[in-house]
Order: structure tokens, then sequence, then C-alpha cells
């Protein structure tokens, strides 16, 4: 019995480690999106992954994994506001790290799309994250969030306009600077 | 497809492909432009979203889970350990209370019982002799001694009469062995003087510290026993 048991542990923590390599970026990107803050996002990956582990065997379907993990980061991240009882925050500057030097245009306009992404209303970020990053089609999405799939495409749609406007509203004020 | 249709649809997933969007791109120019620019859009978004991952975190995540797991190991060993040791001290219990608690209520039972138990065991024509000497060492545990043997005397040793250590005196009888118990006084044995059941009866006296109880065979003059015991015993208290 015992040999079955440390069997049965040795295949957990393969899983395990298995899981963790393959989601923990994802993970830790859609935490930081939800957050805005590296280390409360690497806080919420971190308790993601130990309440998976704990609750290992009761994910049957490998395919499943990181709609899994999302919705316990989810959990995890209201939970923090039911803890400290804070008020949501509103989005600061400061907060935004730029972790690379903006030496080339390119990285400026990563930056700045970066600002542009983190001041979008709640409601239209997540999904578009969800669906980037996290690769989910309209259905899972709306699954994951609780709202219908019309809903979800609506938001995505607006997402998307918002951002595209405002790139091209800068490309045109960078313009009449350059030029 | 209408154009605000496209746009929606493009918008909300720009690598949506079904045959409806496959057609409207290819028919229209503009359309197929306006793919492009949302593909763009998208992998510029992409980057934007993909911030840095801290290089440590997997291997942050794969210690809290070793510490975690760890500690979970520990706290069911020591579930094990104390299931174990409960296991083990209700055998304790059991194994004492079966070893020491009085199985019988009366003296004359047990004694019936013992020597009952040890039939055959002892022939009534042993050449075995135990010398005075030899029994008034033993007899000094219970504070008497025998001036004089009343018997020959087969057998002398401790036993435990009912989780009561007492000594056990084995005579050549008439037909069959006499067996002389020495009990310290317990009150959890009821005294009785005389008893029998279908082969053996028996004798109890009573003295201020023990009790000396003969059991025999029916052709046995226990009386007799009796009397020559109580000439011969002398208490030291």
């Amino acid at each position: 019995m015992s040999a079955q048991v440390s069997y049965n542990m040795a295949t957990k923590q393969v899983r395990y480690e298995a899981l963790v390599k393959a989601l923990h970026s994802d993970l830790f990107r859609y935490a930081y999106w939800l957050c805005h803050d590296k280390h409360i996002a690497e806080d919420l990956v971190q308790e993601t992954f130990l309440r998976a582990w704990r609750a290992l065997d009761s994910l049957k379907d490998e395919k499943a994994a990181k709609s899994w993990l999302i919705t316990i980061l989810r959990r995890e991240n209201a939970r923090r506001f039911e803890r400290k009882r804070l008020e949501m925050s509103e989005y600061e500057e400061a907060a935004i790290t730029d972790t690379q030097s903006t030496s080339n245009e390119q990285e400026i306009e990563n930056y700045w799309l970066r600002e542009k992404i983190a001041q979008m209303p709640e409601e239209y970020r997540e999904p578009l994250v969800l669906q980037i990053i996290g690769g989910f089609s309209g259905e899972e999405i709306a699954k994951q969030l609780n709202l219908n799939k019309n809903t979800v495409m609506t938001r995505l749609f607006r997402a998307r306009n918002q951002l595209k406007e405002a790139l091209e509203n800068t490309t045109k004020v960078r313009g009449q600077y350059n030029g | 497809m209408d154009d605000l249709q496209f746009r929606r649809r493009i918008y909300a997933d720009p690598h949506t492909r079904d045959e409806d969007m496959l057609d409207a791109i290819k028919s229209d120019p503009a359309k197929q432009r306006f793919t492009q620019e949302l593909d763009d859009l998208d992998s510029k978004i992409f980057k934007a979203l993909n911030v840095d991952v801290p290089s440590d975190l997997c291997s942050k995540l794969f210690l809290r889970q070793t510490l975690a797991s760890h500690q979970q190991q520990k706290r069911k060993s020591r579930i094990r350990l104390s299931l174990a040791a409960s296991v083990a001290f209700v055998m304790g219990l059991t194994f004492n209370f079966m070893q020491f608690s009085s199985a019988y209520t009366t003296l004359a039972d047990y004694a019936i019982a013992h020597v009952a138990y040890e039939e055959g065991y002892f022939s009534n024509a042993s050449t075995e002799n135990v010398s005075l000497a030899s029994l008034n060492n033993k007899m000094a545990t219970f504070n008497g001694s025998f001036t004089s043997g009343i018997g020959k005397l087969l057998f002398a040793d401790y036993c435990r009469f009912d989780g009561i250590k007492s000594l056990h005196l084995v005579y050549q009888g008439v037909t069959s062995t006499v067996t002389v118990f020495v009990v310290p006084n317990n009150e959890d044995l009821a005294f009785s003087a005389n008893f029998t059941d279908d082969k053996l009866i028996g004798k109890s006296q009573h003295f201020t510290h023990s009790n000396i109880i003969v059991v025999g065979d029916k052709n046995e003059p226990l009386q007799k026993w009796q009397n020559a015991i109580d000439k011969n015993i002398n208490w030291s208290i």
C-alpha cells in the first residue's frame, strides 16, 4: 500500500511540475493584468499553484488545466479583496513598471500600449487577456467569466476598437510632432 | 455580409475564419487590408500583454509545493503515529485487564480451575521431594514458615493466583496429588471455607494475612491436611 501511495505521489509530482512549466508564464501574465502589480501577481500565482497541488486529483482532463487554473486564480484574486477590504485601486501610472529600456520605436509603442491596456475598463481588458494570452474561444471566455457569449464578443470588439483608435490617434499626433 | 457585421466579427476575434468570413475577405480588398490591420494590432497587443515573467517563478513554485507536501507528509505521519500509539495503548490496557483482572469471583472457583488446569502435570508417584528449608525460604515471602513437613512435598513455587502472587504447593496424596495454595488476602476474591465440584473438593482457611487453600480429590481427608497445616504453620507477623 505504501508503495502505491509513493507511486501516486511521484505521478502527482510529475503532473504538477509539467503543469507549472507549461502554464506558469501565462498564468503570471494573466494575474499581472488582473492586479497590475508584479509582486501581487507572483503571490497570486503561488497561491493558485499551491491550491492546484492540493486539488490536483480533481483535475481529470489535462486539456482543461489552463481554464481550471485561471478559475482558481480569479477566485484567489477575489479573495484578496475580501480579505483586505481594499478599495479597488485606480490604475496608477507608476504601478506599471517599464521592465525594458525604451530604446526603440517598437518598445516605446509597447510601453504606451501597456498603459492603454491598463487604463482600459476591467470588463474589456479581462476578456482580451483571456483571448490573446489564454488562447480561449468566445464560448470559453463566456463560461469563465460567467457571461453570455454575445456580451463577451461585444466587449472584445470594444476593447480592440479602443486600442486601435488610440493607436491611430497617437500616430497622428506623433506624426505631427515629427513633421 | 455587410461591412458593419464584418467589422464586429473581425474586431471580436481577428482569427475567426469561417466560410462567410473567408468569402468576404477574398471578395473585397478593403476587407483584406482591414484584416491585415487587425492582425497587426493583435500582434502588438500580444507583445504588450507579454510582460516579463520573473525568471525564478518556476523554481519558487516547485519550492513552495515541496515544502507544502513535506508538511502534509509530516502531518500524515503524525496522524499515523498517534493512531498506532492509540492502538498500542488500547492493546496494552486490554492485555493488562485480561492478565490481572479477576476472571473468577471466589477463591474456590479459581482454586478448582487452577488445579483442574494442571491435572496430569503433577504425578502422585513423582520422586521429587522439596526440602522444608526450601519451602520455608519461599514461605518467607508470605511471612510464614512451617515447623515441620506436613507430607511429601513434590513441588513448591510461586504462581499467579488470579493475578495475585501466591505459593503453589503440591503434596503426595492418597490417590492423587493434593494442592495447597498460600494466597495473600484479596478483597476481589470472595472467601469460601468449603467447596467442591464433580471431581475435586477443597477447604480454605483464613489467617491474618493469607488464606490457605487445600484442594484434593474426593478420597482425600482434607480436614487432616488442614489440621496439619494449622498445627505446623507460624506467621511472623
